[in-house]
């Protein structure tokens, strides 16, 4: 009895040593992204199934695995043993910030794992960033904003990113293949950049089914700095009495001085 | 890093017999219903497809679609017009819309004026909205010429732009050296809706033609009284 008792306590305290390592790694920022449009898959690690029926789209919090290694990784069509990804041992850095993509490769016949690491430096007041990534089945792209090339010649051969801290707006942005001007593969979209905040545009899906390519979207907000001063006063106030008495007296003895006029006047 | 994977192998064995004996269960259910029900024994197949779910899925979080939605991207909502603080004399000082100059410091308008920080909340949103006026500005008193003295308890309202207004109580002011102002509090993207007043105060530097304070005043949302 004693003998179980122990070997019981031992087990809980095995479990809190699990819990232990990912409350610490708090830094440490991992999501994993589904961006392949209608293909619906089950996740597997070392042989169990991790996320059941995942669908595009959808986004999990893998925060509280950084440092530990995903065993034999594995993404299946859901409800099969059709295996469309084969990553093997997948390693999750133990800090930082990243965003794991299921995505088309470029030639859009193999799905694969897009990895990114997403820049949370700081963003001066009054801009935001702009973050485009190649994750879809498509030449390489020009990403335009209101008109103007911002991000030329993006491909996804590996998945590529572009970036920018632009002002605070609303951009009309559109996706053209490299070097043309349409067909537009995606948008016009209007896209806000918001103060502080990071935007993280995906381009998913295969431009060969003749739709455009459909976008998803991360954000990850609180990197803006704030102005660094509040300057609301270039002369000094009267020292003493304050202006609007000041005012005051100065009507008073206008007034006065006008009634000593007329006094004077009627004399 | 050996031992915790070995610990992490210990815990998927727990997990994973329980999850097969749920598994097994449902297996005899499913069983058991076929010759009653054709419609739950389908309905009930694809989870015996599915094996055991690893225990990593427990510290997994789900966190909603990707998918783009303009609506989440695109704040509206109406823009804070006109500032009315009554036992400061002030009577719908206009506000105008500021960002950060070139310095990086805030705008300020003249001393006529508010200045909403536009890229901060808007009054009502959660954060701080930032409404600044000059104490003094080119010899000329500035709206906020007495926030100084100003009281926890005075109220004030601001009016919007789609004709609303609203209600708001000091609840808190503080004087703070330049050096020292706590930038984080007064420009907060989060947290309850917090108006916050502020201007300069304190001595005034001849040389740099500057105040060596800030004077702040923060308020909070009240209903109006009728």
């Amino acid at each position: 009895m004693k003998k179980r008792l122990v070997a019981l306590f031992a087990m809980a305290l095995m479990v809190m040593a699990i819990a232990i390592p990912a409350s610490a790694q708090t830094a440490a920022r991992i999501h994993l992204i589904h961006g392949i449009p209608n293909v619906a898959v089950d996740v597997y690690v070392d042989g169990a199934v991790v996320f059941p029926d995942f669908q595009y789209s959808q986004t999990q919090d893998l925060s509280s695995l950084a440092g530990q290694t995903l065993v034999a990784l594995q993404v299946k069509a859901a409800g099969t043993d059709t295996v469309l990804i084969d990553a093997g041992d997948v390693a999750l850095p133990g800090s930082g910030n990243y965003t794991i993509i299921a995505q088309w490769n470029a030639a859009g016949d193999a799905p694969t794992l897009g990895v990114f690491e997403n820049n949370v430096s700081s963003i001066a007041a009054g801009e935001g960033r702009l973050t485009v990534r190649h994750a879809a089945a498509a030449p390489a792209v020009d990403v335009l904003a209101d008109g103007g090339i911002v991000f030329p010649n993006l491909a996804n051969n590996p998945p590529e990113e572009a970036s920018a801290d632009l002002p605070v707006a609303t951009y009309s942005v559109s996706v053209v293949p490299n070097g043309a001007t349409d067909p537009v593969v995606i948008g016009p979209a209007d896209i806000a950049v918001a103060d502080g905040t990071s935007l993280i545009v995906y381009a998913t899906g295969q431009l060969a089914d003749g739709t455009p390519l459909p976008i998803l979207t991360e954000t990850i907000t609180g990197l803006g700095e704030t102005p660094s001063g509040v300057p609301t006063g270039n002369s000094p106030v009267d020292s003493g009495l304050p202006l609007l008495p000041l005012a005051g007296i100065a009507a008073i003895a206008i007034i006065g001085l006008g009634a000593f006029g007329i006094a004077r006047k009627s004399n | 890093m050996r031992p915790l994977f070995s610990l992490i192998g210990i815990l998927a064995l727990i997990l994973a017999s329980c999850s097969t004996a749920t598994v097994g269960t449902t297996t005899t259910s499913v069983a058991a219903q076929e010759p009653t029900s054709t419609t739950s024994t389908t309905t009930s197949v694809p989870s015996e497809a599915i094996p055991e779910l690893s225990p990593l899925a427990s510290l997994t979080q789900p966190l909603g679609s990707a998918a783009y939605d303009p609506a989440d991207h695109i704040d509206g909502g109406p823009v804070p017009v006109a500032l009315s603080i009554p036992v400061l004399g002030i009577e719908a000082a206009p506000i105008v819309d500021v960002g950060v100059a070139d310095d990086g410091e805030l705008e300020v308008p003249g001393a006529d004026a508010v200045g909403w920080y536009r890229f901060g909340p808007r009054p009502g949103e959660e954060g701080s909205a930032v409404l600044a006026a000059h104490i003094a500005f080119n010899r000329e008193p500035g709206v906020f010429r007495y926030l100084v003295d100003a009281s926890v308890g005075d109220r004030f309202s601001v009016e919007f732009d789609d004709g609303s207004s609203q209600t708001y109580e000091i609840v808190e002011e503080a004087q703070y050296d330049k050096q020292e102002l706590p930038f984080d509090r007064v420009f907060a993207k989060g947290g309850a809706p917090v108006v916050t007043l502020i201007t300069c105060g304190g001595e005034f530097n001849r040389s740099l033609r500057s105040y060596e304070d800030n004077i702040v005043a923060y308020a909070v949302p009240v209903a109006d009284e009728e």
